[in-house]
């Protein structure tokens, strides 16, 4: 069998990453819009996301993609005009539509026909269709009360009036602004039958020309505004019988481009240029001139029979989930996909993809500049330099070091995506298992547009996955568990980021059972992790750290969603792996929160660099409250435990040396405290893990440091309290902490819960 | 001609407390003199720490103290061989190194206790070379922690 379609790599490349995002956004945005299916915003978003899919797949010339989306586009259409109404069964038809239309995207990435039958989902897409207007229900109410302007009904006339163009709207609300775009150009009135040819659903795409400006282009006009240009529509339709409409498309642009800045035009420019025009073109301006000056030279150009120009308002931009990101992103796929695709020229837009693999490079070698620099300020440092040319050497040392840092800084921003390409992925995943388990589950989430480095992005989804599934498996309730507890009966899952100091924090936040403290000990017992006696030792905070333990699971049956309890061990471990950590918080009956810890970037830190027996250790700066020294005697015993007062605070106090090989620093510092050396100050610094401050006696503060973070290789594997290993300006070798786990090696010791561990698994061995 | 024939294998050769090992030179990436070497907490006893190779973090290991040989000064014979197996790259620490060797693998006959005093566990047998013996390490083993290795480490934890 051929090939159904033909593409180029290039094309190939560039389809598939704008299917990718278009079909994430279908999926993220169909699941939304169960819940709010008033929102009309989304609806909008949804239906150029089918058409944007359509027109693309058409045209490569796949018909089969072209099918569903067109059909998927007529139902969102009559969504739009309230001809239908959304219901699960709507939502799961759309949504099984979208894991088809990934099948054939998957087909096109292999370029061979994988032989995806779609008979059955266009046969259920259509019978949607055909119940649709039977099911025509509240208009009425719609239009009293959510658009004030004029219904869509009026924005048909458009299109389907010939000669004389009504006026049309200048968006002058931000939900006008944000309204359908596209009009009525597709809608159940001059609806297109179920199944067309691929060549008339071509033609359909073309016919569509929304007339108000997207995000970006509004954003420019705006910015134009601020410079005292007026921002204008101007829209030409052209004669029936025209013979070059792109030709005068095109006449039409550069006698714009004369009269001021041309912004973006409906089609794009490209499409002008290849030949796709139909005989009516928009186009947005910032000007000085009058509109009527302009739609006079509009008037001159042969074949024009009819130009309109007119001022356009501008709303504010959107708050919310359609705000361009402030930054731009390293690929480009956190803004508004929309806006970036219909860019008039590549002159005018401000972004490129980048290959990732490019910025991993670029961080390498930034991050080998970066020893450099260290290396080179340290040699520097140990020369006196008075002669002349060692200070020009200075100077470009200084000059050096200060691009190293720049160019370190935008490459670290070029890598920083939104999360939101991470969450867009979990709405739908949080629905499907809540319908399987039985489970009502309002999920929400918030702080997506929060950014972090895509590596950091890249390696976290795992663990949120399975603490997503968790709890939704074990921690919502059924919906009658909660009714009876005096609960809403539906859940809700609550998935937050935000960004606190230079640290990222995750919440996986249910208001489910909570976690059971002695279930958990009686589970652990039951499973042999430890002794019944044992078990009631812990404490409640200690024995629900349990469930991090290797092979524990509370789950009375497995089940298909949150697997056998191989999960919060590994979920621990690759974040630490990450300079991360994750801490729960558990109320019984009210429900549970995991806070996952991560740094904004894997690759290079900030650092205090300190020395324990010898030993170079970077503690990153992140973590770090202060450094103080401690005079002699100001540590106390409190229950067996040093601890420091710091401005009132009490704050324990662990040696570094002690805690990681398990003997006292040498020196001063090694009598017991209370019994200090007479006149030496300890160094200590204080760290913040998990909200918690912590002072680290240490034998010498060495200073602050940008230091790249390396591996121990996999010999060595996981250290505790160790994140990985730098190479320092003088190339000797620093180990950098991992603080958190260096707190629970601290904290585990003074417990002497090692020893009680150990005890407790020889115990539980013994037993067997 | 020059090159190997199927049958014949290329040894570095060195010395550990008194034996003659060898070490498939295939495995060998290079050897260099000691090093300042940055200790590791938490790790097992004969993980002596990390060096810095050229930007490069090395994991080194005494061989002598895998082995539970007695433990010796370092001396300017002491090498560091950074060997790679199975993805992984570490460096051990060996007394000396004295020559690559071409020995042909029907000289190679299974360990024998009785021959050789470090745990068989480690080799993969014993070639006679003239009137010599020398030990061919099974670096796999060598390398990955066996579980004897992790009793340690626990151990280690415990102190």
């Amino acid at each position: 069998m051929t090939v159904p379609f033909q593409i180029s790599s290039e094309e190939l490349k560039v389809f598939l990453e704008e299917a990718e995002e278009e079909l994430a956004l279908l999926e993220q945005d169909l699941v939304l819009l169960e819940k709010e299916a008033d929102n009309q915003e989304l609806l909008q978003e949804i239906f150029r996301a089918a058409h944007t899919l359509k027109g693309s797949s058409a045209t490569i010339g796949h018909q089969k993609m072209a099918q569903i989306t067109h059909l998927m586009e007529n139902l969102l259409d009559q969504l739009r005009h309230q001809e239908l109404e959304m219901s699960p069964e709507l939502t799961d038809v759309l949504l099984e539509a979208v894991d088809v239309l990934v099948l054939l995207k998957d087909e096109i990435a292999e370029q061979k026909d994988l032989g995806i039958d779609i008979t059955g989902i266009v046969a259920r897409l259509q019978s949607f269709q055909e119940i649709g207007p039977g099911n025509k229900t509240a208009a009425p109410a719609y239009w009293t009360n959510s658009t004030p302007t004029e219904p869509l009904a009026d924005r048909r006339e458009v299109t389907s009036s010939a000669g004389t163009i009504p006026a049309v709207e200048a968006a002058s609300t931000a939900e006008k602004l944000l309204a359908p775009p596209a009009g009525g150009a597709v809608s159940a009135g001059d609806a297109i039958p179920a199944v067309t040819p691929p060549g008339e659903a071509m033609a359909s795409v073309e016919a569509v020309i929304p007339e108000t400006p997207t995000l970006e282009e509004a954003e420019k006009l705006r910015e134009a505004g601020q410079r005292g240009l007026t921002p204008l529509v101007a829209e030409i339709r052209l004669q029936e019988d025209c013979l070059m409409p792109s030709v005068r498309a095109y006449q039409a642009f550069l006698a714009l481009a004369d009269a001021g800045e041309v912004l973006g035009s409906r089609p794009p420019l490209e499409d002008i240029e290849q030949d796709r025009v139909e005989n009516r073109v928009v186009f947005f301006l910032a000007s000085r001139l009058r509109p009527e000056e302009i739609s006079a030279a509009l008037l001159t150009i042969s074949e024009v029979a009819a130009a309109r120009v007119e001022k356009l308002a501008l709303a504010l931009p959107a708050p919310g989930r359609n705000s361009p990101p402030l930054a731009p992103n390293g690929d480009g796929t956190g803004g508004d996909v929309g806006a970036a695709r219909t860019n008039l020229k590549a002159g005018i837009s401000h972004s490129v993809r980048v290959d990732v693999d490019l910025l991993d490079n670029l961080m390498n070698l930034v991050g080998e500049l970066v020893i450099d620099r260290n290396r080179l300020a340290q040699f520097l440092g140990d020369f006196s330099l008075q002669e002349e040319t060692g200070q020009d050497l200075g100077q470009i040392a200084t000059h050096l070091s200060r691009v190293t840092s720049e160019l370190q800084e935008e490459i670290m921003r070029a890598r920083m995506l939104p999360v939101e390409n991470l969450f867009k992925k979990f709405p739908r995943m949080v629905r499907d298992l809540a319908q399987k388990a039985g489970k009502e589950i309002n999920f929400l989430v918030e702080g997506q547009e929060t950014e972090l480095d895509r590596s950091v992005i890249e390696e976290i989804g795992d663990p949120l996955m399975h603490l997503l599934r968790n709890a939704i498996d074990h921690g919502i309730e059924s919906p009658a568990e909660r009714e009876a507890a005096g609960k809403p009966r539906v859940g809700t899952i609550r998935l937050t980021a935000r960004h606190e100091e230079n640290r990222i924090i995750i919440t996986v936040q249910d208001d489910g059972r909570g976690i059971d403290p002695e279930k958990v000990r009686r589970s652990a017992v039951k499973k042999g992790l430890l002794t019944e006696e044992a078990a009631n030792r812990l404490s409640d905070d200690e024995a629900i750290d349990l469930i991090f333990v290797p092979g524990f699971s509370t789950a009375e049956r497995v089940t298909e969603v949150s697997g056998r309890g191989v999960g919060m061990d590994v979920v621990r471990r690759n974040l630490e792996r990450l300079n991360g950590s994750v801490e729960v918080d558990t109320t019984p009956g009210q429900g549970t929160t995991f806070r996952i810890t991560l740094p904004l970037t894997l690759a290079i830190i900030q650092a205090l660099l300190v020395e324990g027996d010898e030993v170079v250790f970077a503690i990153p700066l992140g973590s770090v409250v202060e450094a103080l020294h401690l005079k002699p005697g100001e540590a106390r015993r409190i229950n067996k435990k040093e601890v420091i007062q710091v401005r009132g605070e009490v704050v324990p106090l662990v040696r570094l040396t002690e805690v990681f090989w398990g003997q006292k620093t040498v020196g001063p510092t090694s009598s017991e405290a209370g019994e200090e050396g007479a006149n030496d100050v300890i160094p200590v610094v204080m760290v913040n893990v998990a909200g918690r401050h912590l002072g680290i006696a240490v034998d010498a503060l060495l200073g602050e440091q940008e230091v790249v973070i390396k591996g121990l290789g996999s010999v060595l594997g996981d250290i505790p309290g160790v994140a990985g290993a730098t190479i320092l300006g003088d190339g000797r070798v620093a180990l950098i902490m991992d603080v958190a786990g260096f707190a629970k090696l601290a904290n585990v010791q003074t417990k002497e819960r090692v020893h009680r561990w150990s005890t407790l698994q020889r115990d539980a061995a013994g037993a067997d | 001609m020059v090159g190997i024939v199927e049958n014949e294998e290329q040894l570095v050769v060195c010395q550990l407390a008194e034996e003659t090992y060898g070490i498939n030179i295939a495995n060998v990436r290079e050897i260099i003199t000691m090093q300042k070497i940055t200790r590791v907490p938490r790790t097992p006893d004969f993980i002596e720490g990390i060096i810095n190779l050229r930007g490069r973090i090395l994991p080194v290991i005494d061989l002598r103290k895998r082995f539970g040989l007695a433990v010796s000064e370092y001396t300017r014979a002491t090498r560091i061989i950074e060997v790679e197996t199975g993805g992984k790259s570490v460096g051990i620490i060996v007394d000396g190194v004295s020559e690559v060797l071409r020995i042909s693998r029907d000289w190679v006959e299974p360990p024998s206790p009785f021959i050789v005093s470090v745990d068989s566990e480690y080799i993969r047998g014993v070639a006679k070379v003239d009137d010599r013996l020398i030990i061919l390490l099974d670096l796999d083993k060598v390398l990955s922690p066996s579980e004897k290795a992790e009793l340690e480490r626990v151990g280690g934890a415990r102190d």
